[in-house]
């Protein structure tokens, strides 16, 4: 069969207000254009993220009916940690109300000024977080995920000959403890396969450092590993799943991303001296241990999230419903990452307009673009995200310009996704007409959630140093 | 048992029950070996082993079935959710603040405020400290100095405003430091430590007064405002006839921005905010929230959170709402205080305070007495409350000593539209019943201290 078969039918529904393109161009002026500033009403599709956005399943609203509010020791406190533990195999679980707040405990205990953390590639709010400490986040993705046209199976994997060099060359007492992130979000949702794992976990364990996974999208890279690493092929997800978390000594998890939560996260740990002091500022800034800032009914939702993400039918429908998209751009001659990520979709901004430099921002302006055309909100995943550099606020070109598509889960159909690939493609057709943009205003840390944008005018200098505050 | 006093039916709850929640009958063997397991800390005992659950009033709230409903209206967009602009506007109407930073919860938007606004080497005061918004301010640099009234730390002081700030103890900081180290006054409503004592309107316009001419911000701790609201018009005269919203906003008017945690107030298991009227203040605090909470139209809240805590305000200003609450804390309060049980007076507005020092004369501060009596009266019947007394004010940070505070309490915090007249008296009995064996218990030591806010983890053993 060649139809992508949802296992499930849809229970509830969220109605669309759409708008037509005059109001389009309105609005997204009035956002400075950026469009994490738009109302949410006013998207007609909405793949800014995959964070938050699921539809949760029958057996999830009925999990937070029974939510327990008990301040301390909830029965959903209880079933939270027993599927965490099953799971992740962790003794040691804190729970957060998102994942940046388990991201920001983890370092304010671990990372300070002379600090090195590598990772294949860190995400926005990890890397914030760990230069927010004073530290200094590294990436240290494999060759492949620079060409990004090669169908490498992997990825996401992080370079092992680098991290070698790394850890010989800085030593163990600079590196608190090495990260991979997985689906490797930033480079594209790639998966990172078992035997890059396990090489990580080597040089960690060899070299006395903490090996942390960032587990955000740990289904989805579990069933690619199930359809691309040999040896895997009759493993069952969850096995595959505690395998990957055996040869780490910890994890941090947005729960908003493969638990099907609207909120929620977790740390975890094997180290009974360092929960506790991460315990110690939990308290302080999130909440009691037993609930940690969540709802008890959220727990709940994340427990049965946690077990419903595994289910070999619905990641198969989830990874080939994102190849469904990229493939169908692929043919019409869009450049798109390749091969299909987990969840997004990410288009090549510095190839899909090649006549916009990096520091005009070619992925902003094409994502205002989209939306423009059809109302579709995406993200730019570049030189807005990651340009100015921390210590010294100077502007550079990021390694890649891309604009990310995220699919949420269970959320749109295959007509919406035609709709998408229609709108990209109109842009796509009248792309030499794009001018590139400017940063008219920028707060210090993580800029692009609040950014002010406009168009470059003819013979305008970058406008970015005196804006950034 | 006692038949209710006629007049006492007068705080029938303004709602029916649609949704219960099972509960869990025990032994007192079962629970002895629970709370031993819990080192005698209500904290760290399960709820399942708890019958009733007067732990606090943080979250534990039954919510109505309009906000069951817009739990199901939840926009869950990462960006500009409708709900977080219908709670934006509610905000504003209600409270009147321009602007709206919403997080996960209260110590989210303390956590905030603080980093914004406290310099290192300022003096902060507050009409008496709260653990999480004392800590945050220390942690940001900041000293806290109380200058609540000293009515407000004499448990049998009869004053119906224990929660007003003197001004000539905010005067003489004023003077020692200057009004230049003093970055804001933290105003909190229904003082929770000193027993949820409320500040009087009189009191605030003098404050304000006084702020206005030093240029020092007020900032409110909202938590509990609506109900310090209901004892301004009980209690304050000119206020008899004007409407809890009214009140609400007159207060608010008279401050210049508020932290919040949404879940007492508010009737939501989770949320809060912050919110101000200082365009510039707004604009630094929507850029520090997305490092620690989400980003600024979210907050760390799910989209039906925001929903359901918009609906929640509307209930919580509804006289009927307020009557039932506070009628019922005073009816167990009354209980209690006819049964010459030593509580704090007057009876406030979530919770009632028994005076541990008084119910267990015998045992020293240091052997903390609120602890042993809160841990004996979950053995007795499974009733969970709360020490706020020597274990909660911790360590002085300079002498290292216990700080030993005036007020020694156990708070049986009621949770709001959760428990029934039935409940509470079996609450007053429970109660009745360890004050007459009251000779035998003894107090605890301490063998596990954490280092911040050490009442919530920190284990003890009976004293032998």
């Amino acid at each position: 069969m060649k139809t992508i078969i949802e296992p499930f039918r849809i229970k509830m529904v969220e109605p669309i207000k759409l708008t037509t393109r005059e109001q389009r161009e309105q609005l997204i002026e009035a956002a400075n254009y950026n469009p994490f500033l738009l109302r949410a009403e006013d998207v007609i599709i909405d793949l800014l993220t995959d964070s938050g956005t699921s539809a949760m399943s029958a057996d999830a609203w009925g999990a937070m009916m029974r939510g327990d509010e008990s301040y301390a020791g909830a029965r959903s406190w209880y079933r939270f940690l027993e599927t965490v533990k099953d799971i992740f195999g962790f003794e040691q679980v804190i729970p957060t109300h998102q994942g940046r707040a388990a991201e920001h405990i983890l370092f304010g205990v671990m990372v300070d000024e002379n600090s090195i953390i590598p990772n294949n590639t860190h995400f926005d709010t990890t890397r914030a977080n760990i230069e927010f400490f004073g530290g200094n986040a590294i990436d240290l993705p494999c060759s492949e995920a620079n060409d990004l046209e090669s169908e490498y199976p992997f990825k996401g994997n992080m370079d092992i000959a680098a991290l070698e060099k790394l850890v010989a060359d800085e030593g163990p007492e600079r590196i608190p403890m090495i990260m991979v992130t997985v689906t490797n979000n930033s480079g594209g949702g790639q998966p990172v396969s078992m035997a890059n794992i396990r090489a990580i976990s080597r040089i960690a364990r060899g070299a006395g450092i903490p090996f942390y996974i960032d587990a955000c999208r740990f289904a989805e890279n579990a069933h690619f590993i199930r359809r691309r690493e040999p040896g895997y092929e009759n493993t069952a997800a969850i096995d595959i799943a505690r395998e990957m978390f055996s040869y780490a000594d910890g994890c941090t998890m947005s729960a908003k991303k493969d638990a099907f939560a609207n909120i929620g996260g977790f740390l975890c740990t094997n180290d009974a001296g360092l929960a506790h002091r991460e315990r110690n500022i939990l308290i302080l800034t999130e909440g009691f241990p037993t609930y940690g800032g969540l709802a008890g009914r959220d727990l709940e939702a994340i427990a049965v999230g946690l077990r419903e993400v595994l289910d070999e039918d619905y990641l198969e429908y989830r990874l080939l419903s994102t190849r469904y998209v990229v493939e169908h751009l692929h043919e019409l001659g869009i450049p798109v990452v390749a091969p299909a990520g987990g969840h997004a979709v990410y288009l090549d901004a510095r190839r899909f307009l090649p006549h916009i430099e990096p520091l005009q921002y070619p992925g902003q302006s094409l994502v205002v673009e989209l939306y423009i055309e059809a109302g579709i909100r995406s993200v730019e995943i570049g030189t807005v995200m990651f340009g100015a550099d921390p210590h010294t606020q100077e502007e550079r070109p990021a390694r890649l310009d891309l604009v990310r598509l995220a699919i949420p889960r269970r959320v749109y159909t295959q007509s919406h996704m035609d709709y998408v690939i229609e709108g990209i493609n109109l842009v796509w057709e009248r792309r030499r007409g794009i001018q590139g943009m400017r940063i008219v205003q920028a707060p210090q840390f993580l800029r692009h959630f609040t950014a002010k944008f406009d168009w470059v005018r003819e013979n305008a200098e970058p406008s970015y140093r005196s804006a950034v505050e | 048992m006692n038949t209710p006093k006629a007049n006492k039916r007068t705080w029938a709850e303004p709602f029916k029950i649609k949704m219960v929640e099972l509960l869990r009958m025990t032994t007192r063997e079962e629970r002895e070996q629970a709370i031993r397991e819990a080192g005698y800390n209500t904290f760290l005992t399960r709820s399942r082993d708890v019958y009733i659950d007067l732990l606090t009033d943080s979250g534990t709230a039954a919510m109505s079935d309009r906000q069951w409903s817009g739990l199901m209206l939840g926009d869950e967009a990462y960006a500009g959710s409708e709900n977080f602009y219908h709670l934006e506007a509610v905000v504003r109407e209600y409270y009147g603040y321009e602007y709206l930073v919403p997080t996960h919860q209260g110590r989210g938007a303390e956590n905030l405020m603080s980093q914004l606004l406290i310099k290192p080497g300022d003096h902060v005061p507050g009409n008496m400290y709260f653990t999480t918004t004392r800590l945050h301010q220390e942690l940001a640099g900041g000293a806290f100095v109380d200058v609540i009234v000293d009515d407000a730390h004499d448990p049998e002081s009869s004053f119906p405003f224990k929660g007003n700030v003197d001004i000539n103890k905010l005067h003489q900081l004023v003077q020692e430091v200057g009004a230049k180290r003093v970055p804001y006054i933290s105003l909190e409503g229904n003082v929770n430590m000193a027993g949820g004592q409320p500040f009087s309107m009189a009191n605030l316009k003098e404050l304000h007064d006084y702020c206005r001419k030093h240029d020092i911000p007020i900032m409110l701790d909202a938590t509990r405002t609506i109900e310090n609201a209901w004892f301004i018009r009980e209690r304050e005269d000119g206020y008899a006839n004007k409407s809890l919203r009214v009140i609400l906003r007159e207060i608010c008017d008279l401050t210049d921005g508020c932290t919040m945690s949404a879940k007492k107030d508010a009737l939501v298991n989770i949320g809060g905010f912050f919110a101000c009227n200082d365009a510039e203040l707004f604009r630094k605090a929507q850029n520090l929230v997305v490092v620690y909470e989400g980003l600024h139209t979210y907050g760390g809240l799910a989209g039906r959170d925001m929903e359901a805590m918009a609906q929640g305000i509307r209930e919580a200003v509804a006289e009927e709402h307020q009557a039932a609450r506070i009628g019922q804390v005073h009816y167990l309060g009354e209980k209690l205080d006819d049964a010459g049980i030593p509580i704090v007076m007057p009876i406030g507005s979530h919770a009632i305070f028994i005076d541990a020092k008084r119910f267990l004369p015998h045992v020293d501060q240091d052997d903390y007495p609120a602890q042993a009596l809160a841990a004996e009266l979950y053995i007795e019947s499974g009733i969970r409350s709360m020490e706020r007394g020597n274990v909660s004010a911790g360590r002085d940070p300079k002498t290292g000593k216990n700080r030993r505070p005036a007020l020694e309490l156990v708070r049986l915090t009621i949770p709001r539209r959760v428990y029934t007249q039935a409940h509470m008296d079996v609450v007053a009995e429970s109660v009745i019943d360890v004050h007459k064996r009251r000779e035998n218990i003894r107090g605890l030591k301490m063998v596990y201290e954490p280092e911040y806010l050490r009442f919530f983890q920190a284990r003890f053993e009976p004293i032998k």
